[in-house]
């Protein structure tokens, strides 16, 4: 449904000013990463899943939860069974020594990396990034800073979909794409050759294209549509970054050790 | 100030997000899909440098890292942290375009075999620098497994054939300095993101260079140590590839396409003038 026509939302997090879901978000990923080791990712998970299933959009956190697998397996697997100087060990399984100080190190390594993914996935899910990046340029971000981060977005899955498009090119004209080591990486030239002078090629028609559209005149724009923004949410943006700077503050000088 | 305006023209603008999206994709690819353990993610944000500066250098690498981040779809993961480190990246990147490193030098003869010797032995001392570096010699530290002294020996014989056969075979002396950039970029970017990778996430990045940390904890390191020798084996080699990349990247362009970017003089040879 075209943009003009959507009602706004009214869920109480989708109707929040895009600004404010992003300090939300940077401070969670903040405290979920310095505040200890159990507190902050549990807290910080707790306050995504309450304010997912609020906003409607717990089905979606799944794929989301699934993309971060690889990266706990190893983490766990890793650190439970290599972890140097532990001694207290769960069981000898041949070779393999796991310890508990190893279990609960990639435990709560583990968890950091899922409250982390899930901050993100929240923003992503439920704030639209030209909305964002909209918002951000009235606030005096910038056009050109505006344009690399929309520019950006749009970018990456095209180019993505062209890496698809060369490389089924390419392997219907004989590219090995699963052998050994040795030969992936040799396919990586044919590969990344037409994909880089195609991506290059471009820079040249978009510099003329803003050009031709007074990118760089110096007069400020008008901006066509602006979010809802109220003094609370203000107050909650001062509040969120007093919240991250007294976090590390804490987490630096050891005020914060009562924690588990 | 204009030195920073005119790294940021508007030819930069348009650059800076294709930069950024070749990261992320060749990045994902490499990292991801094929799982080797090179990261291959700075190619964009070392392009930039060269053609535009330190600053827009360090911006695209920093921007690709977050980005990368909190794309919706391959987003996550652990890039994020480490925007430090290619902000550095960047730099130095544009520290390279000023310093003309990346120019074409076409040579022949014992210019040539000059280069080759030069740039061998760079390769060599830098590597020898990694061999004899505590991280991985300190017993106090903890014994690393002897094959990793064998792969270094194993990777700088290589690495030097591969300068050299570059060197050669393009008549270019600019091989040897393309060599020199990547593999300080590799080392400086190896002993930044160190402290990232093993206090933030206990040394385990979820890419290919995690077998790498496996393997040396195994010997007994701690996760900085550990994560330091991995960085230090595959930073180096990945910067070093990527480099060459790059070289090559500026040399296929039309000179009248590079020039037009701010660095770009000093990567064009100039034309000889022509006879009045």
């Amino acid at each position: 449904m075209p943009d003009y026509v959507q009602r706004p939302p009214t869920e109480p997090y989708r109707s929040l000013n895009p600004t404010t879901k992003l300090a939300i978000a940077l401070t969670e990923a903040l405290v979920a990463f310095v505040v200890r080791g159990w507190t902050g990712p549990l807290v910080v998970l707790a306050v995504v899943l309450a304010t997912g299933l609020r906003a409607g959009v717990w089905r979606a956190f799944l794929p989301f939860l699934l993309a971060t697998l690889p990266l706990i397996a190893s983490i766990l697997l890793v650190n439970t069974f290599l972890y140097p100087g532990a001694t207290d060990l769960i069981a000898r399984i041949g070779p393999l020594a796991p310890t508990w100080t190893g279990l609960v190190f990639a435990t709560q390594a583990a968890l950091r990396v899922i409250a982390f993914a899930m901050s993100v996935a929240l923003l992503g899910l439920t704030t639209r990034p030209d909305h964002l990046i909209a918002d951000l340029e009235r606030r005096g971000m910038g056009r050109r800073a505006g344009f690399v981060l929309g520019a950006t977005l749009r970018t990456v899955p095209r180019i993505g979909e062209r890496a698809r498009e060369i490389t089924d090119a390419q392997r219907a004209r004989g590219l090995d794409t699963e052998g050994s080591p040795w030969r992936r990486a040799r396919g990586l030239v044919p590969l990344a050759a037409p994909l880089v002078f195609g991506a290059l090629s471009e820079v040249e028609e978009v510099t003329m294209a803003l050009e031709a559209r007074a990118f760089s005149a110096p007069a400020r724009r008008t901006p066509l549509r602006s979010f809802p923004d109220a003094g609370w949410q203000r107050a909650l943006r001062w509040t969120l970054l007093a919240l991250s700077l007294l976090a590390i503050a804490g987490s630096v000088s050891g005020a914060l050790a009562f924690l588990p | 100030m204009p030195w920073l305006s005119r790294q940021f023209s508007t030819r930069v603008i348009a650059l800076i997000p294709v930069a950024i999206a070749i990261n992320i994709v060749l990045g994902y690819t490499v990292q991801t899909v094929l799982k080797l353990p090179i990261y291959l993610d700075s190619i964009g944000t070392i392009l930039v440098g060269v053609l535009a500066g330190p600053i827009a250098g360090a911006v695209t690498g920093a921007a690709s890292n977050l980005i990368w981040q909190y794309a919706p779809g391959i987003g996550g993961g652990t890039i994020g942290p480490f925007a430090v480190v290619a902000a550095v990246i960047g730099i130095l990147a544009g520290l390279w375009g000023y310093l003309g490193v990346y120019r074409s030098r076409p040579a022949t003869g014992s210019r040539l075999w000059l280069s080759v010797v030069v740039g061998v032995a760079i390769v060599v001392l830098l590597a020898s620098r990694i061999y004899n570096n505590p991280a991985y010699t300190d017993p106090n530290i903890g014994g690393y497994p002897d094959w990793v002294f064998t792969a270094a020996i194993l990777i700088t014989v290589v690495a030097s054939l591969a300068v050299a056969a570059f060197i050669l075979v393009r008549q270019d002396t600019a091989g040897a300095w393309v060599a020199a950039a990547g593999a300080l970029t590799g080392i400086v970017a190896a002993i930044l993101s160190a402290p990232i990778a093993a206090y933030v996430f206990g040394g385990v990045t979820g890419s290919g260079t995690d077998l790498i940390v496996a393997a040396l904890r195994q010997g007994g390191a701690d996760v900085f140590n550990a994560s330091l020798g991995q960085g230090l084996f595959s930073d180096p080699i990945d910067k070093t590839i990527t480099s060459f990349v790059v070289f090559i990247i500026l040399a296929s362009l039309s000179d009248r396409v590079v020039a037009r970017f701010p660095l770009g003089e000093r990567i064009v040879n100039p034309a000889p003038a022509p006879d009045a």
